[in-house]
């Protein structure tokens, strides 16, 4: 027993000193990633492989942790006391709220103005310094099964009256016309996103977002009053909520649902066999709107203001914002640079620009433009409101008592 | 006296017992199957085929090389198990010697810290994920393998504590007192006697330890930041992308994750089933 007793006590001797003894260099680069992805992963450590390349004496170390848990993580890397140099992140609000609380670095000796549009600085900055280095972003768009239009001659829709007649002929020919995976809620956002923009207009869109509107504002019913229609009339898909949005997609790409409001993304899980058949409409204008808004999220990083190697930080930093750093990174993923001097990869990215560039409003996304507490009961309302249309008016006046509340909470 | 009953009857019973029980087991099973099957398929089958207890056409041994190697399946389990040997030894030898304490002393406050350690057990450790962050930050052990270690022990103790006073109890007190004239000191007695006589409700408690610690995700997500200290749950998580999740290796990576425990189950299986009945049976 003896024996036992002393085997225990040496293990947990070892395995003290051992972990002391990993103790940290000087000249590093810890960057916190959530690109966790295949894709994107591989091309950020080309990145940082080129990085170390120009920079031999700083040790670069990517540390990668899944999406969702690196947002219930990302408290914890801002204020721990040895920070991490370098954060993915996304702009917007969900930027500018930690900018606010004077946890990031500013980043105004990195940033060039010849290399961005004025559309992107206004998203990365707050209070008139930039805390964020857009790297890539990508657009959302109705995305719709090019076999099942062609068998049933539908064109795709421009007007809403269309996008309805096609919803009529999916319908009849026993198809679901509308896929959403509503098991994520965000899929929910980029509908109520484009339906509020093309109903009420971008500026109001963007009032809303900021907690300025209630939700109970009759513009507002009006938006969720063409979602329940939707609903209503049986376009979107059934048990939607029991699809997470992968599942979904499959519906269209195997021809059992017609269109899917998506990002670009999509195209990545679609099947090798079925990449072809997916193209991409702009969302239909209403009534006899001609401006249209889009959803552009946009990816990047930011540097917390507690971080260790700040000098390291902010080099890195000018390095992703170059333009042939951009490019190589986005090529492989076909998505578009920040940077406005990188060639558009692709005919479909350059599509996806012209829509871009016609657009009065460029929009993050719901849960990016909004605090993040809002925009998740905003999007269960919306789910809420899809699966039991008759019950809008009660599931916003639901809503609105939390938008007051949390935003009091925010300022 | 009692009814003897029809062949009949026996027959219906027995019948039934089966059909039951297997319906059960198939049940039971079924996640596993799937998750195995999962785990064989290519990425465009699973998204073409909605259903998932369908065998997989075509066997695809390879995901099983690809999580190991691009997920690097090897460092996470190594690290796992640096994390989780060392907690599971500390975590017995802590609560063993508070359990030796609780069972064989008379003191004031006995009943009262025996309570507290039960009580510990009934807090959702997800309330404390902030205030662990915070206090191992503070004290410098976040995103080190000595921190994980010390929330494990110490977030286990309650349990084991409760545990093995449970077993201890049983032991006559005699086998403390006789000793004890001979003049063997406290630990001697604690080492010599008590902890053999406790070898079957140790290892029992090791096993289920090391399957608990081996499948945590809590500790090493919040008090882990650097790659190449992370868990195997933790190493698992990564395989789910912003967008896309590759369900296959993700189930293949599983099943590797898995052998570990299973490993040590197999080898402790004797005592584990031992030390749980040990006592049910009062001769």
């Amino acid at each position: 027993m003896k024996k036992i007793l002393a085997i225990a006590i040496v293990v947990l001797a070892a395995a003290t000193l051992f972990v002391s003894c990993a103790k940290k260099g000087s000249n590093e680069l810890v960057i916190q990633s959530y690109m966790s992805d295949e894709a994107p992963k591989a091309a950020f450590q080309v990145l940082a492989d080129q990085f170390t390349k120009e920079n031999p004496k700083i040790k670069v170390t990517i540390n990668t942790t899944a999406h969702e848990q690196y947002k219930s993580q990302l408290m914890n890397y801002l204020t721990a006391k040895e920070a991490p140099d370098v954060l993915t992140w996304f702009a917007g609000f969900r930027m500018q709220q930690y900018a606010m609380k004077g946890l990031l670095e500013p980043l105004d000796k990195a940033w060039d103005n010849t290399q961005f549009p004025a559309a992107f600085k206004t998203a990365s900055s707050y209070n008139g310094k930039v805390y964020f280095m857009p790297q890539s972003w990508y657009w959302w768009s109705v995305y719709y099964n090019k076999d099942v239009f062609a068998k049933l001659k539908l064109a795709t829709p421009k007007t809403w009256d269309d996008f309805l007649a096609v919803c009529a002929a999916l319908r009849k020919a026993g198809i679901e016309p509308i896929a959403i995976g509503a098991k994520d809620t965000w899929t929910a956002g980029g509908w109520f996103d484009y339906m509020d923009v093309a109903v009420n207009g971008g500026p109001f869109h963007q009032d809303l977002t900021a907690g300025k509107v209630a939700y109970t504002d009759p513009k507002v019913v009006n938006t969720f009053n063409y979602i329940a229609d939707l609903s209503k009339k049986g376009y979107f898909m059934k048990n939607a909520a029991s699809y997470s949005w992968q599942e979904a997609a499959t519906l269209m790409f195997d021809g059992k649902a017609g269109m899917y409001l998506m990002g670009q993304f999509i195209k990545d899980v679609a099947p090798a066999n079925k990449k072809d058949s997916i193209d991409w409409f702009r969302f239909p204008l209403v009534g006899s709107n001609t401006a249209y808004g889009v959803d552009t999220p946009f990816d990047g990083f930011m540097v917390p203001a507690k971080a260790k190697n700040k000098e390291n930080a902010l080099k890195f930093i000018a390095f992703l914002a170059r333009k042939d750093t951009q490019e190589s990174f986005n090529k492989s993923l076909g998505r578009l640079s920040s940077n406005q001097n990188v060639p558009v990869p692709n005919a479909d990215a350059q599509r996806g620009l012209d829509m871009v560039k016609g657009a009065t409003t460029a929009m993050q996304f719901y849960d990016r433009d909004a605090p993040e507490e809002m925009a998740s009961k905003g999007m269960d309302a919306i789910v809420e409101i899809i699966n039991t249309p008759a019950k809008a008016a009660d599931i916003l006046a639901a809503l609105d008592k939390e938008r007051v509340r949390i935003y009091a909470a925010v300022q | 006296m009692k009814k003897t009953e029809s062949p009949g009857v026996k027959l219906a019973k027995k019948t039934l017992f089966y059909v039951v029980a297997t319906l059960l087991v198939m049940t039971w099973l079924l996640p596993l199957v799937i998750g195995v099957f999962t785990s064989l398929k290519s990425m465009d089958e699973l998204m073409a085929d909605p259903v998932m207890w369908r065998p997989p056409k075509v066997l695809h041994w390879e995901n099983f090389v690809d999580t190991w190697n691009k997920a690097g399946m090897g460092r996470y389990i190594i690290n796992t198990f640096i994390v989780t040997v060392p907690s599971v030894v500390g975590a017995l030898l802590v609560s063993s010697l508070a359990a030796f304490a609780l069972a064989f002393y008379r003191f004031k406050g006995s009943r009262f810290i025996l309570i507290t350690f039960v009580a510990g057990m009934l807090i959702p450790f997800q309330m404390l994920m902030i205030p662990v962050f915070r206090m191992s930050n503070a004290i410098g052990i976040d995103d080190s393998w000595a921190g994980v270690m010390l929330f494990h022990m110490a977030f286990q103790l309650g349990f084991c504590t409760f545990f093995m006073r449970n077993f201890m109890k049983q032991i006559p007190i005699s086998q403390i007192e006789a000793p004890r004239i001979d003049g063997a000191g406290e630990f001697t007695i604690y080492s010599k006697i008590i902890l053999p006589l406790s070898l079957p409700s140790l290892a029992a408690l090791g096993v289920l330890e090391f399957t608990w610690i081996w499948n945590d995700l809590l500790w090493s997500l919040v008090l882990l930041r650097t790659d190449a200290l992370k868990t195997v749950t933790l190493g698992l998580a990564n395989m789910q992308g912003e967008f896309i999740s590759r369900y296959n290796l993700t189930a293949a990576g599983s099943i590797i994750a898995a052998l570990a425990p299973l490993a040590v189950f197999l080898f402790f299986q004797r005592w584990f089933i031992e030390g749980l009945t040990m006592g049910a049976d009062k001769g």
